[in-house]
Parts: structure tokens; sequence; C-alpha cells
């Protein structure tokens, strides 16, 4: 290599170097301007997007396991703007297939995105999916055209369609005063109200997860799956739960009765098997609780309506004076007719005196007078004790959202009078919900245990089921005083001919007949009827509570709501697979057709 | 005399070139290679990564499909479509007086539903063999020292 040579490849080299150097201070500098780091944090956007995901929401079962409440599958329909490529098409399909406003479907579609426009246009919300398969097949039909010479073949890109979940209820307002409802249509604020909706709201939503999803398909990871939320499987029998409806529906119609409540309830575990209130809404339409239930109509009478039961209220009072071992049922009184308390005379429903009777007979006739010898024999501090040993001074707390009770008036408060101490002992001055009354009463069915009602009986929760154990809430009787008053009730039942005798089955019941507080006295011609009943009486596996709120056939409990307990029973025993006492079993051969 | 010894021993100047281009293209071989490797790994990661995402992506879609057909099961089976359809069949509820019931001595009626398995319960393994036999003499002595108690073997008289 001569000298010359040599000078110009170090000249060339000098300035390759020079211009690699500036190279990468320039590269340098960019890299950290305002504009570069701006730039950066822009492209940080594109790495991926933060989303909330949020899981399923647990599915309502019934005791067989039939599906009450689930998810199906809905649609959000948008105009994705960057994709629009003939916007009259778009909105044409639109407005025919979705029902949407042309004019308006246009005016989104012919906008330009940026520059303060939004990228994403939704349309509308909640469409079914038939719909959306009308739009596949429409683009489908336009993707699979081809052009002719100069013809534009239609197109619908841009129109996007994104699905998300929706809550279900397959059975409609069947068990909807259970349920309750959730608001589906705020998808990100939901809520459930009233019943297991509100109650287990929680429990049914899961828990919302914020997860990062990359873009950046190097940097993909599998996302963490977000469990869904936990399912519940109920007590309540949909079969049971439907001619519960029924039942109830007929026997308004039939007694010309303003509403009702029909509660079946398990006296030995506290399940409740069926609730049924007058008026129910579908959950799928919910938006027209307000028009369903003016204020204050409540949305589960049986757990939220109060009122004074009369004379079912009896058979607590018996099982009291028995269990104090004030009377035995062999304890017999001198019916007189007329009992004179703090000023005030109490008398019998018909105004007459029953002479000599037993304690037995003081139910069959349902006598007044009876019953406030007895719980001013007890005094009201044994009295009222049971009372609240019963519950009735609070909320059951059943797992329902709702619930309501009415304050219970007690010795020593300003509003109690002792002649309260008189009509309380046959279900007047006291205002009680049908589930305060079932789950009471229930211990006299269960060798006075009283369970707690509830109508969630096993969770769901990560894919495994978790029974709920029953809760025995105390034993305000002894198991002798609960077989002593059932079969009580059971022989006064059968002596009385009752109309709520069920053929076959020993069944332990009292009837009421409640007369109703108006701001100017009792009404003399507005009662509550009243039934409760429990069978079959040697191992009692249901207990009926049937209100008929002022029926118009009958002022009496005796000729509306025992019927209507007789009729209702011989299905439910049914339904249950209880066979009779004796009797009408198949012999084997007549089984096998021999 | 020197300068005719280096030049007999000197390498051709070909044969340096040679070796030079060869040393460079193997460099230039080895980056390709480790290049090739990196695009290689980089592409399969970037495949998988999207088909995880297409899995979960289908895996969602499978799950709103099953709470779809979940949902149109329990409206086939509802109550009110149920009742239709044995209207249409001309059946109705057994009464009280028409129902038979046929005693089945050791029947023991099924439970409710079991919709998913109960919980496992997680019992603690139990050891067969005392720690001596399963564990290391520094480890059994360190559990020793941490536990300050020592254990004293049981002899026949303790047994009896």
């Amino acid at each position: 290599m001569n000298e010359s040579t040599a000078k110009r490849f170090y000249l060339i080299s000098l300035i390759a170097t020079v211009v690699a150097v500036v190279v990468g201070i320039q590269m340098i500098r960019i890299q950290n301007t305002e504009a570069a780091s701006k730039l950066l944090s822009e492209g940080e956007l594109y790495e991926g997007e933060t989303r909330i995901v949020y899981p399923d929401r647990g599915s309502i079962y019934d005791a067989k396991g039939r599906l009450i409440a689930g998810n199906e599958t809905t649609y959000e329909v948008a105009l994705d703007l960057n994709s629009v490529s003939q916007p009259k098409t778009v909105a044409s399909i639109a407005s025919s297939v979705l029902g949407l406003d042309y004019t308006e479907v246009l005016g989104y579609a012919e906008t330009k995105p940026g520059n303060g426009n939004p990228y994403y246009r939704l349309l509308v919300d909640f469409v079914t999916a038939d719909k959306i398969d009308q739009l596949e097949t429409i683009k489908a039909d336009y993707s699979s055209r081809e052009a002719k010479g100069n013809e534009i073949i239609p197109s619908i890109d841009g129109l996007v369609w994104v699905p998300h979940s929706q809550r279900s209820y397959p059975e409609g307002e069947l068990g909807s005063n259970i349920t309750g409802f959730y608001s589906f249509l705020d998808r990100t604020g939901g809520s459930g109200y009233f019943g297991l909706e509100e109650a287990y709201d929680t429990q049914l939503s899961g828990t919302p997860r914020e997860v990062f999803l990359a873009h950046n398909p190097q940097t993909l990871s599998a996302v963490e799956e977000v469990p869904p939320g936990i399912s519940l499987v109920l007590t309540m029998d949909r079969e049971i739960q439907a001619m519960t409806e029924e039942a109830l529906d007929e026997a308004i119609d039939w007694s010309g009765a303003e509403g009702g409540t029909i509660l079946v309830y398990n006296p030995e575990d506290g399940g409740i098997l069926a609730m049924a209130s007058d008026t129910r809404l579908d959950p799928n339409e919910y938006w027209r609780y307000g028009e369903l239930f003016p204020n204050p109509t409540p949305y589960n009478a049986a757990i939220s309506k109060s009122y004074e039961p009369g004379s079912v209220f009896k058979v607590l009072t018996m099982a009291a004076a028995l269990d104090s071992g004030f009377v035995t049922p062999e304890t017999r009184f001198n019916d007189t007719g007329a009992f004179s308390i703090g000023g005030h005379t109490i008398y019998n429903w018909n105004r007459g005196g029953w002479g000599d009777v037993d304690m037995t007979e003081c139910l069959q006739y349902s006598l007044n007078v009876c019953m406030a010898w007895l719980s001013t024999g007890m005094g009201e501090q044994t009295f009222y004790s049971y009372l609240k040993d019963w519950g009735l001074d609070r909320k059951t707390n059943i797992d329902l959202g709702g619930e309501n009770y009415f304050p219970m008036k007690l010795p020593g408060s300003s509003d109690w009078y002792e002649v309260d101490l008189a009509t309380n002992s046959f279900g007047q001055g006291i205002s009680l919900t049908p589930i305060q009354m079932a789950m009471a009463i229930g211990s006299l069915a269960n060798d006075g245990k009283m369970m707690a009602p509830h109508v969630v009986k096993s969770m769901i929760i990560n894919g495994q089921q978790h029974d709920v154990s029953p809760v025995v809430v105390r034993s305000p009787i002894k198991a002798s005083t609960a077989h002593d008053i059932t079969e009580m009730l059971v022989t006064s039942l059968e002596q009385e001919a009752s109309n709520a005798l069920v053929d076959g089955y020993a069944i332990a019941g009292k009837t009421g007949t409640g007369e109703i507080a108006t701001p100017y006295g009792y009404s003399s011609t507005e009662t509550n009827a009243s039934f409760v009943g429990w069978g079959p009486a040697a191992d009692p596996k249901f207990l009926v509570y049937i209100w008929l709120e002022k029926p118009s056939i009958s002022q009496w409990g005796s000729e509306t709501a025992a019927p209507v307990f007789s009729d209702f029973v011989s299905k439910l025993v049914v339904l249950m697979d209880l066979p009779p006492e004796e009797g009408r079993l198949a012999n084997n051969d007549e089984w096998y057709g021999e | 005399m020197e300068k005719d010894l280096l030049q007999a021993y000197k390498q051709a100047p070909w044969r340096t070139q040679i070796q030079r281009v060869g040393a460079f293209l193997l460099i230039v071989v080895v980056i390709a290679v480790i290049a090739g490797l990196y695009l290689n790994i980089s592409g399969q990661s970037a495949a998988t990564g999207r088909r995880i995402q297409n899995l979960e992506s289908e895996l969602a879609n499978l799950k709103r499909e099953n709470n779809d057909l979940q949902t149109q099961l329990g409206a086939i089976e509802s109550v009110r479509e149920l009742s239709a359809r044995l209207d249409t069949l001309n059946m109705r509820p057994l009464t009280i007086e028409e129902a038979l019931y046929l005693e089945v001595p050791g029947y023991i009626p099924a439970g409710g539903p079991r919709l998913a398995p109960p919980p496992v319960i997680k019992a603690e393994p139990s050891p067969i063999l005392l720690p001596e036999f399963t564990s290391g003499f520094v480890e059994w002595l360190s559990q020793k020292l941490q536990t300050g108690t020592s254990e004293t073997v049981p002899t026949d008289e303790a047994q009896q």
C-alpha cells in the first residue's frame, strides 16, 4: 500500500467514525428529548390494556338441582368507525334488523374517528342472539358475493357485536318472591334486590379482578382465571313452589281475598320448601317493579308484612301454659263467656260461654276467654318470656333480603296496657309476619327445638359443594310439651270435623280469624283468615302457614283458610312422597302385576 | 540473511487473506445462527402467546355457550313448559286418592342433588416412621435443639 492510498484510507475511516459518532450522539439525544418520552408513554398505551373482568354471577338451583337463575349471552352492537366503509348500508341494516333510527346511525357511521370523535360508538346493548344471527347471515351473504364489472358489493364492515353475560331466570315469575332480582341492565353497577339476590349479592357476584391484556404477542401470557360467583342450591322445591303459587292464586280467587301468603316450612331443619305471595314479578323484566309493587306493597309478604294473626296464635299461648306447668291437657276451665282485665272485658268469638271445658276443647272451640285466663294465670313475665324465646320480638334473620318485623309491645313500655296480656294471648294487639309465626310454631312440630328458617341448602364455591348446616335457634319448650300440644291439636281438628282434615293423615292444626285494626278501632267486617298446620303428626315433615287477607266469602278462617289448607296438603303429601299413616299401601302382588 | 529467513517462514499473503475472510465469515455465521435461533424462539413465543390468546377467547366462548345451554335447558324444562306439554299429552298430576306406596325394606331416599363434588378435606400426612429414621443426623439434631425436648427411648419397663 503506498502512502497516498493509506492517507485516503485513514480519511475515509475518520469520516466514517465521525459519522458514526454523530449518529450515536443524535440517537442518544433523540431518545432523551421530551418528544421521545411522550412517544414512549404513548407507545406503552399500545402494549396492552388493563381491563376489569367481572366474574359470571353464580347460579341458583332448586332443591333438586333445577336452574332457577343463571346467565345467558347477550350482545352489544357498536360501530368500529375505522372500519366503516359503507355508512348507508350499515345504517340500513342496523335500522331494519335492530330497529334503530336510520338517520341517527347514519350520522354516527359517517363521523370520522379521531380529533375528539370516538373510534368505537355503542349503538345498542342487550341484543338477543337471534338478532345477531340475522346480522351474521347478512354479513356472510355480502362476503360471499363477487363483484361483476363496476358493481359495488354492499358491506356492513364496521358494524361489530361483542358478547357478554346477562342474568336470566328461566322459570320467570316462579319463586320470584324468594329469588328477588338482579338489575342486569346496569352492567358495571348492577346489584341484587330482595330475596336471595340481595341477601347473597356479594357471594353471587364474586370478586371482579383487574387484569392486563398484552397486545405484544411475545409478552402474552395466560390471563389469570377469574373464578365465578358462588352458586346456591336451595331448600325450595320447584314443583312444590309452583303448586303453592297456583293454590294461593286459586284461594284468593275463590275467597275473594285482597291478598295472601302460603308458606311451607320444614320444621326439622328450618328449610323453606315453598313461599308464595300474591304479587309476583318476572325478574327478567325487573323494571316493572314500581308498577307491580306500588308503595307500600312488600316484595315478599311472608317475611315483610306483619298482621295480627288472631287465633292461630293460641297454639303458642297453650304451649307456654303447658310448658310452664300452669296447666296440663286435662286441666278444666269453666268458661263463662267473659273475662275482665284492666277495665276491659274479653269475650269469645260468638260472645257465648262454653262452660266446663278441658284444654283441648279450649283450642277446639278457640276460646278467647280461656286463653286470657291462661296468659294472666301464667303471669306477664312468664308469658312474654316465652314469646321472646320464640323470637317474636325480632327478625328471624332468614337468608332473604327485605325481612321486616313489627316491634312487640312489652310490659314496662309506655304503649303496653294490662289488657294487652289478655288480647295478645289470642293473637290480637300483636303484629307478626308469617315467617315469625312459622319459625315459632315450628318448635311445636320439632320436639321443642326451634330451627332458623333458611332458603339456602348448599353453596358451590370454586367447584365444590358445601352444605349449610341447619341451626337450632333455641328450645323454647320441652319435647314433651311439643308432643302434648301436637296431640291436642290433632284431636281438636278431628273432634271438630274440621274443613282442614286430610284423609289418611293425622294433621295438627289451628284456624285463626284476626280482626283488623283501623284508626277507629277494630273493623267489624274485615278479617285476616289464617291456618297453621303440620304433619304427619307422628313425625312432622312440613308446616304450612296460610294467610288470606280480608276474604269476602266468609270472615272466618275455619271457612276460608282451613279448606284451602286441606286441599293444599292433599297435593303436598303426593309431591313430598309422604305415604298415609295407614292403608293405601300397594301389596307386592298388585305392584308387580301378578 | 535474517530478512531471507523471515520471508521463508511468513505465510503467503493469499493464505492470510483467506484466514481473515474465514474468521470473518465464521463470526458472521455464528451471529446469523444466534440471530436465527433468537428469531425462531421469539417467533415460537409469539405464536404460543397468540395461541394462548385464542384459547382464552375460545374458553370464554365455551363458558358463555355452556351458560346459554344451561339456561335454554332450564327454560325447556321449566314448570310452565312442562305443564303445557303435559296438557298436550292429556296428563294431569296424581291425586292423593290415586297415589300408591310400596314399602321397600332398607330403602334410603336419595339426598339432595350433588351439582359439584364435596369439599376435599386436606389431611396432614402422619409419619409412619419416627423422624430418627427419616431425617439426617444434623436435621434431627437441629429439630431437637429448636424444640428443646429430649425424647427418652421407651424401655421394656416403661412399656410394662
